[in-house]
C-alpha cells in the first residue's frame, strides 16, 4: 500500500461515520435512539439488513471459499428468501403491532419476565463472543499481511464504530450501513471487472468461465441426495432455511434493523429486498473468486497464500523441505498453464484429453499445497484462519492497481463496521431493555434510558474489543462463527417459534424446554461430532418437544402468565 | 392491514411474496442452466 491508497482508505472509512454523525445530530428520544425514526425508508432498512449480515469474513472468504471449493457455497443461502417471507409475514407484523424495542420484549408479553430474559442472555452471550469474533477476523489477516500491529488494528476497526455507534443509535447505523454497503459493493465490482480485464487477452470470458468449469469451479446448482455432499439444492433450502429464520425472525441485530422507522410497509420492502438480492450478489462474489482462481492459472500464486507463516515456517529451519516443494509448485503450475492455454484453442476431439491433464496438474498442485499446509503445521507455524481466507486479499496487495488497493481495504473495514455497529446497537439495547429497565430501574426517564443505552453500547464495544484481543485461541475463525451462532440459534428460535403456534404452552413450560434444550445442544457439542448446522434443528426441535411434554404434564394446571407492558 | 399498507407495485402482499418465489425460482434456474453450461 502507498500514499495514495492510504488517503483512500482513511478517507473512505471516516467520511461515512462523519457524514452519519452530522446526519444524527441533537438529542434523540428513546423511540428515535432504539429506532431511528420515520425518515428511514426501505432502500435503507435493505441495505442496512444486508450489510449487517454481509460482514468482513464474507468479503474476505467467499472468493477464497470458491477459489478453493467452487461456488457450490450459493446453495447454502437458498432458504433465505423462504425465511425471510416467512419473517415478513409472521414476526414483523406482531413485533410492529406490539410497539416492541427488542424481539426478546415480545416474548415478556407472551409468556412471562424469566424467559424474555432468558431470550436475551442467549443473544448477549452469543452475539458478544461473535462481535469479537468479527473484529478480530479481519484484523489476524490485515495485520499479517500490511505489517500493522494487530491490537492498534483491533482498537481501529473496534474503537471508531463504538465511538459513532454510541452517539447516534439505531438511525446512524442504518444511515452509515447504507454508505458503506455501497462501497463495498462498488469496490468488489471493481475488483472482478480487474479480474477479468487481468486475463490473457486471446480469452474470451466464455471461454475463461468454460475454463472455470472444467476445473470444477463452477458448479452451482447440485440436486444430489448424497448426504455426504457437503452443499446441494436440498441441504441449503433446509439449513439456510432454519438458520436464516432463527437469525432474521429472532437476532436482535437484524430484528432493529428492520424495525427502524416504524413502518410495516418499509420493514417488509427492506426484507424482499433482500430475499431478491441476496442469491446474486453472493453469487457475484463467489464468481470473483473463480475468476480469482483462473488469474492464478496464467499468472503464478504463492504456494501458500499465508505468507507470514510460511515465512515463520522458513525461519523454523524448514527451509529445504518447503524449497523442494516449491520447485515441484513451479513444475507443475508451467505445465498446467501450458496445457489451460492449450485447451482453450483446442479442436474438439483432443479437448476430453487436455481436459483430462489439467484436472490431473489441479490435482497435483492441490497435493502439494496440502503437504506445504501440513509441513507448516509441524513448524508449528499453523495460521489462525484457512489459507484460503488469503486468497483475495492477496490478489487484491498484489495485482490491483494503487487507489483500488486503498478501496479495497477500506471494503474490509466498512463491512467489519457495519456489522459490528449493529451488532453493539442491539447489544446496548436489549441489555438497557431487557435487563437495565426491568431489573434495575423500572421508572425512570427517556432521557435517563437513552444515556443507559449508550454507556451499555460503550460497555459491550470494549468486551467485544476484549474478546477480540483474545481470539487468537480460537483455531478456525470462520468456523467459529458458524458453530458460534447455531450452538445457540436454535433454542431461540424454538422459543419464537413456541410463542406464535403453541398457543396453549406457558411461560414456565417454555423457559424449562428452552434451559433443557440448550443444554442438551451443548452437551451434544462437547461430546459428539454431529454437522453443527444440525445444531439449528436439534435445538429448535427441543424447545418445542420440550415445552409440549412439560405443558401437558408438569404445567398442567399452570394459570395464564400475566401480560406484561 | 389496509390498504395503504400495501406497496403500489406489488398490489397486495401475497403478490409480493408470490413476486419474491417467482425471481428466486428464476434465480435458481439460471443458476442451474449456468451450472449445465459450464461444468
Amino acid at each position: 500500500m502507498n500514499r495514495i491508497d492510504y488517503i483512500v482508505l482513511i478517507a473512505t472509512i471516516l467520511a461515512i461515520p462523519l457524514y452519519g454523525l452530522w446526519r444524527t445530530r441533537g438529542h434523540p428520544s428513546l423511540p428515535q435512539y432504539l429506532k431511528g425514526d420515520a425518515s428511514i425508508r426501505w432502500g435503507t432498512i435493505g441495505l442496512s439488513v444486508l450489510a449487517t449480515q454481509a460482514g468482513p469474513i464474507t468479503f474476505l472468504s467467499m472468493p477464497g471459499q470458491a477459489y478453493e471449493s467452487g461456488i457450490g457455497f450459493i446453495q447454502n443461502y437458498f432458504g433465505q428468501p423462504f425465511a425471510l417471507i416467512a419473517v415478513c409475514a409472521i414476526f414483523v407484523p406482531i413485533y410492529q403491532r406490539l410497539k416492541v424495542y427488542t424481539a426478546y420484549e415480545y416474548l415478556g408479553q407472551r409468556f412471562d419476565q424469566k424467559t424474555r430474559l432468558l431470550g436475551a442472555f442467549l443473544f448477549l452471550v452469543q452475539r458478544s463472543i461473535a462481535a469479537g469474533i468479527t473484529i478480530y477476523a479481519p484484523a489476524i489477516i490485515l495485520s499479517a499481511l500490511l505489517g500493522w500491529d494487530l491490537n492498534l488494528t483491533i482498537w481501529l476497526a473496534g474503537g471508531f464504530v463504538i465511538a459513532y455507534t454510541v452517539v447516534g443509535g439505531t438511525k446512524i447505523v442504518s444511515l452509515t450501513q447504507r454508505y458503506q454497503i455501497l462501497v463495498i459493493l462498488i469496490g468488489m465490482a471493481l475488483a472482478f471487472g480487474i479480474a477479468v480485464h487481468r486475463l490473457p487477452d486471446d480469452l474470451t470470458f466464455t471461454n475463461a468461465l468454460s475454463i472455470a468449469g472444467t476445473m470444477g469451479k463452477l458448479q452451482a446448482v447440485d440436486f444430489s441426495i448424497d448426504p455426504s455432499r457437503r452443499y446441494t439444492f436440498w441441504s441449503g433450502m433446509l439449513g439456510g432455511f432454519f438458520l436464516s429464520l432463527s437469525y432474521f425472525g429472532a437476532d436482535q441485530s437484524q430484528v432493529q434493523r428492520y424495525l427502524a422507522g416504524g413502518s410495516l410497509r418499509a420493514s417488509r420492502i427492506g426484507l424482499l429486498f433482500n430475499a431478491i438480492v441476496k442469491v446474486p450478489m453472493q453469487f457475484l462474489i463467489l464468481l470473483l473468486g473463480a475468476m480469482v482462481f483462473l488469474f492464478y492459472q496464467f499468472e503464478q500464486p504463492p504456494m501458500f497464500f499465508n505468507q507470514p507463516a510460511y515465512q515463520r515456517a522458513l525461519e523454523r529451519g524448514y527451509g529445504p523441505q518447503l524449497t523442494a516443494l516449491q520447485m515441484q509448485f513451479d513444475d507443475v503450475f508451467v505445465h498446467k498453464r501450458d496445457a489451460i492455454q492449450a485447451m482453450s484453442t483446442a479442436s474438439t476431439e483432443n479437448s476430453p484429453a487436455l481436459t483430462t491433464q489439467v484436472r490431473e496438474l489441479d490435482a497435483q498442485a492441490r497435493a502439494i499445497r496440502d503437504q506445504t499446509r501440513k509441513l507448516l503445521e509441524q513448524a508449528g507455524a499453523n495460521p489462525k484462519s484457512k489459507d484460503s481466507d488469503y486468497v483475495f486479499i492477496t490478489f487484491v496487495l498484489d495485482h490491483l492497481p494503487h487507489g483500488v488497493v486503498g478501496l479495497l481495504v477500506a471494503v474490509i473495514f466498512c463491512a467489519t463496521m457495519s456489522a459490528t455497529s449493529a451488532v453493539l446497537n442491539a447489544l446496548g439495547s436489549t441489555t438497557a431493555v431487557d435487563l437495565y429497565r426491568p431489573l434495575v430501574r423500572p421508572s425512570a426517564s427517556d432521557h435517563h434510558y437513552v444515556i443507559a443505552t449508550k454507556v451499555l453500547t460503550a460497555a459491550w464495544g470494549l468486551v467485544a474489543i476484549a474478546i477480540a484481543s483474545f481470539a487468537s485461541l480460537v483455531e478456525n475463525l470462520v468456523e467459529a462463527g458458524n458453530i458460534l451462532g447455531s450452538v445457540f440459534y436454535g433454542s431461540i428460535l424454538g422459543l419464537f417459534l413456541v410463542a406464535f403456534f403453541m398457543r396453549n404452552v406457558r411461560g414456565s413450560a417454555v423457559f424449562f424446554a428452552a434451559v433443557v434444550a440448550q443444554t442438551l445442544v451443548l452437551i451434544l457439542f462437547f461430546t459428539s461430532s454431529i454437522g453443527y448446522l444440525w445444531y439449528n434443528v436439534i435445538g429448535c426441535a427441543a424447545v418445542l418437544l420440550f415445552a409440549w411434554i412439560l405443558q401437558q404434564t408438569v404445567f398442567r394446571n399452570a394459570q395464564p402468565a400475566t401480560v406484561e407492558s | 392491514m389496509s390498504e395503504q399498507d400495501l406497496p403500489p407495485f406489488f398490489g397486495t402482499w401475497r403478490r409480493a411474496y408470490a413476486f419474491a418465489i417467482a425471481m428466486f425460482a428464476l434465480e435458481v434456474a439460471l443458476l442451474y442452466a449456468f451450472t449445465l453450461r459450464f461444468s
